[in-house]
């Protein structure tokens, strides 16, 4: 076992896990940062972000604007403080990333420039043409390259965590290109590990984006918060899941069923004029125009293709310029995927998930209930997102609270005297040999063959429209899968350098356990809030029972158990979520 | 929309196991697809079904993480990029990445490049440190455009595969890396062309580059790492003849 | 930032032959080998110049060897081969120039038509010399 010792061990290469590494470096040179990820850092999923990211520059617009449409957006079941201190430094993380290189797409003047996300009152999304993740991620990369005392660990797989005395003390990871175990001593751990949307069949994420950093913290005892409600993205491409950003429709496009009807007028969203105008048509939020996808399949009005049914997202009206100069990357795509040219012809989408607005559950300090254990991004629940994101808050976030677990953890990390941590070498030994066995296994099924079930199950069972039966018969699967999992998965490969089969393997694992935690608190939620809608007994919201966060805790290999913790309301008292009805033009730059 | 009927193809792997194999080997697979696949879904219906020890890169499936690049046929491409309906009914021939050490089958060492990357110092280098107060810095469309195509590397590591010069040096700097460094230059809010002078200057920065320019060929960005290269050969003999700093129009760090 | 150094065992592949196994590399090969026909080419005309200067008899002998079948090969194959090099040339040339604000391939096609045009303006005007 080697072993290297650090103060801060931050994991995870993405927006999130670089911004905290910078921060905890810039808050205190003197500590020891190892950022380990599982890929080089420029290869996190959050290079695939396309849209922007949400920050009030306009005059029109104001934080208490921004705090309403995020806390609306989530049908209140937000922190509100956490979204208060949010709001109140997304701008400034922005002008950072801009001080840093990030190429923000300008007006004439040389000012950036903003463009109109669903659910959003005024335009706040900063965005580098339609490849807005790609150049944060980049940007930060780079960046972080100026700072040596910042050691990164490039393709290390973090496979678990070591505390002691109630304490985190270290992680255990796997040298992805030898096999070998290494022990990471330290003071503290952020987490920036992503989401869990992988574990539906048909999504927007990236493969890496399996959430063992939900599953490593769930492991040792942290709650994973509001789990159920994860997000799909109304428009991503048949088959393959590819996103096509909801940019498009910020910068004007419009969803047309097989009779070219504009058919979000008929699910509240409407009407149709003025045309463009703030949080309506195709400018409402994600969770409202999936479920519209979903009403219209069921009348029979969508499209049938190869890959599935659909319906048309039209840019034709854009113009080729606009189309070439604010879309480019949707165009390759297009051209690319499905073999369409977004100048002269509609592309074909669905909704797929996309998100996960649980996860590791943490104060606004993103600090978790286990000392020393921080968590930043899609993996934790910082208590922003409520029942559903508003677009743009994602890319936000991850800078916001990416930030405040680094300096979090930095000053944490200060105030820790130097352990004498010798029980987590024999814990990191036993863990060690866990994942061995894995290895070594010499019967069972194949990882496919249980990854395919899981995704097909969640997509059945915890999709767009949930109801009693479909949301237990999932947790039934998933009970069993974790069974069969435990009875042995047979690899082809027991090699140990770059074995990418046993890390799926491992990945598996967690997946399972994830999913479980979503499909049950799905399952006790009887309410429909933002994403968790419910087409049984229980279709409206229920703030009387459940104007609360949802707790899954782990419980070995039965089921995680629920419980449920109260929400911070500070001044927005849960209401009726308006979208569509009258309202002004809106003037798209 | 593609055709949804499945036809077989046979898919040729590089194969080579450091802790078994002394030389790599090829081996062949009958793979079913239709016409959506790309080499990269192949490769998947591989690992999942008939040899889960055959390992290859990849992540995001939609050509911006830059992971899964290989040489496909002798050309490097990105695998989730380029189709099986293109190659049938011949065999597609799948090897890592050229001019890269192989760590395992279709895997290489990408170290050298990032240690590449490093010296360029890929970041702004500003006169003085703008407070966070003063908001974003003002950069016109055209400002921008001076390096926005050089912005858009993803660090695939195709443009290294199609440099012959990287092949036989591989302490030459190569196309990306000194694309970014270019990036960097060129960007109104940069004034660190001297801080990157010595990596630009040296025989294993712009120098070692005889602009084959299959570089700018493959890349799946329009980057044109060539062009990055060769604009800076003129500015090193400038600066070389101590002309260049009359020519910076936003002066130099130092 | 700095970063682990791994001591993973790698395989590194052999660049023997490299330049035949892709046509691009071939045409580079053809590019950068046809610098040679053209300086041989040079060296042949600084040879004329030099027997010119030196005896008329000179002239005479190296004008004969112009006459040998290897000769007539060798200038064929220059003459395709600077028409090459002049080719590449062109193309590679917006490499070079800085960020122009209009299509690029107006300097290969302008380069290519000024070098036709004046290829063709000295032929008449040898054709009208020696007439």
């Amino acid at each position: 076992m080697n072993i290297i010792k650090s103060d801060i061990v931050v994991v995870g290469g993405g927006g999130a896990g670089l911004r905290a590494a910078l921060a905890a470096h810039q808050s205190d040179p003197g500590l020891s940062i190892s950022l380990i990820s599982k890929v080089v850092p420029m290869r996190s999923h959050t290079v695939a972000a396309e849209g922007g990211s949400a920050g009030v520059i306009r005059d029109e617009d104001s934080l208490d604007k921004h705090f309403d449409d995020t806390v609306s957006g989530g049908d209140w079941l937000c922190d509100q403080d956490a979204v208060q201190y949010f709001v109140e430094h997304c701008t400034e993380e922005m002008i950072q990333l801009e001080h840093w290189g990030c190429p923000w797409s300008r007006q004439d003047d040389g000012r950036v420039n903003v463009r109109f996300f669903g659910g959003m009152t005024v335009q706040r999304t900063w965005f580098a043409a339609d490849k807005s993740g790609f150049h944060i991620l980049h940007t930060l990369f780079q960046t972080s390259l100026k700072y040596p005392a910042i050691r990164r660990y490039d393709e290390f797989f973090v496979a678990d965590l070591l505390v002691e005395d109630g304490r985190v003390r270290g992680v255990l990871a796997i040298e992805i290109a030898t096999g070998a175990f290494f022990l990471f001593d330290c003071k503290t751990v952020i987490l920036c590990t992503g989401g869990a949307a992988r574990v539906y069949s048909q999504n927007t994420n990236a493969g890496i984006v399996t959430g063992e950093g939900m599953g490593m913290a769930y492991r040792h005892g942290v709650a994973l918060r509001d789990m159920e409600f994860v997000q799909y993205h109304p428009t991503a491409l048949a088959g393959t899941g590819i996103l096509i950003t909801e940019g498009c429709r910020g910068e004007g496009a419009i969803l047309t069923n097989r009779h070219g009807y504009r058919y979000l007028q008929d699910y509240g969203l409407g009407p149709l004029d003025p045309w463009p105008r703030p949080k309506a048509m195709e400018l409402g939020p994600r969770d409202r125009l999936s479920q519209a996808f979903w009403h219209e399949d069921q009348k029979g009005n969508t499209i049938e293709t190869s890959q599935g049914r659909v319906v048309n997202l039209d840019l034709r009206h854009l113009g080729a310029q606009k189309i070439h100069e604010r879309l480019p990357l949707i165009t390759e795509v297009a051209r690319t995927f499905v073999g369409i040219d977004p100048v002269t012809q509609p592309i074909p989408v669905r909704p797929a998930a996309h998100y996960t607005m649980g996860g590791i559950a943490c104060n606004r300090w993103t600090e978790t209930a286990l000392p020393g254990l921080y968590a930043a991004g899609e993996c934790s629940s910082v208590g922003i997102h409520g029942a559903n994101r508003l677009g743009s808050n994602s890319l936000a976030e991850i800078v916001v609270f990416g930030r405040v677990a680094g300096e979090r953890a930095a000053a944490y990390a200060r105030e820790l005297p130097d352990g004498d941590s010798r029980s987590i070498r024999q814990q990191a030994e036993e863990s060690a040999s866990r994942l061995l066995a894995l290895l070594e296994c010499q019967s069972g099924e194949r990882v496919a063959t249980l990854r395919d079930e899981l995704g097909a199950s969640m997509e059945t069972g915890i999709g767009i429209f949930r109801e009693d039966s479909g949301m237990r018969a999932t947790c039934d699967t998933l009970a069993g899968l974790r069974a069969r999992y435990r009875a042995g998965i047979k690899l082809d490969d027991r090699s140990r350098a770059f074995n990418t089969e046993w890390l799926s393997a491992i990945e598996l694992g967690f997946m399972l356990e994830v999913a479980e935690a979503m499909a049950h608190s799905a399952v006790q939620r009887q309410e429909s809030r933002g994403a968790h809608v419910r087409l049984d007994a229980y279709q409206t919201r229920d703030d009387d029972r459940y104007l609360t966060h949802s707790l899954a805790r782990y419980s070995g290999d039965g089921p995680p158990t629920i419980d449920y913790a109260p929400v911070t309301i500070t001044r927005s008292s849960p209401q009726t979520r308006h979208y569509g009805g009258a309202g002004q033009r809106a003037e798209l730059t | 929309m593609p055709d949804a009927t499945t036809r077989t193809i046979e898919i040729e792997c590089f194969r080579y196991d450091p802790e078994t194999d002394a030389k790599p080997r090829f081996q062949r697979y009958q793979v079913p697809f239709t016409d959506d696949m790309s080499v990269l879904q192949g490769l998947q219906y591989i690992k999942d079904h008939l040899d889960g020890s055959l390992t290859f890169r990849w992540s995001c499936r939609m050509a911006i993480c830059g992971s899964c690049g290989k040489m496909i046929n002798g050309v490097p491409q990105l695998s989730c990029h380029s189709f099986l309906r293109d190659y049938y009914p011949r065999r597609v021939r799948v090897e890592p990445l050229n001019h890269f050490p192989v760590i395992r089958d279709l895997v290489i060492d990408q170290s050298g490049f990032l240690d590449h990357l490093e010296t360029v110092k890929p970041y702004l280098i500003p006169k003085e440190e703008q407070p966070l107060a003063a908001g974003p810095q003002r950069q016109t469309p055209l400002q921008m455009d001076r390096y926005y195509q050089y912005s858009q590397c993803i660090n695939c590591l195709l443009c290294y595969s199609a440099c012959p010069q990287f092949g036989l040096n591989p302490d030459f700097t190569g196309p990306a890396a000194l694309a970014l460094l270019h990036r960097y230059n060129a960007d109104s809010r940069d004034q660190g062309w001297s801080a990157r002078r010595e990596v630009t200057n040296a025989e294993e920065g712009v120098w070692s580059c005889t602009l084959v320019g299959y570089c700018s060929e493959v890349c799946p960005k329009g980057v044109d790492p060539a062009h990055a290269i060769n604009q800076n050969k003129v500015n090193s003999t400038l600066d070389y003849f101590g002309i260049l700093k009359f020519l910076l129009p936003r002066g130099d760090a130092k | 930032m700095s970063r682990f150094q791994s001591t993973a065992k790698t395989y590194i592949r052999p660049m023997s032959g490299w330049w035949l196994k892709n046509p691009y590399f071939i045409r580079y090969m053809i590019r950068e080998g046809s610098a040679v026909f053209l300086t041989l080419y040079a060296l042949v005309l600084l040879a004329g110049l030099a027997c010119l200067a030196w005896s008329p008899e000179a002239y005479a002998a190296w004008r004969g060897l112009l006459d040998t079948p290897l000769s007539l090969g060798f200038h064929v194959i220059a003459l395709l081969l600077v028409a090459y090099h002049s080719l590449t040339w062109f193309q590679v040339m917006p490499k070079t120039a800085p960020k122009l604000p209009f299509d690029p391939r107006l300097i290969v096609r302008g380069g290519l038509a000024a070098s036709a045009g004046l290829s063709l303006l000295i032929l008449v005007l040898l054709w009208w010399v020696t007439r």
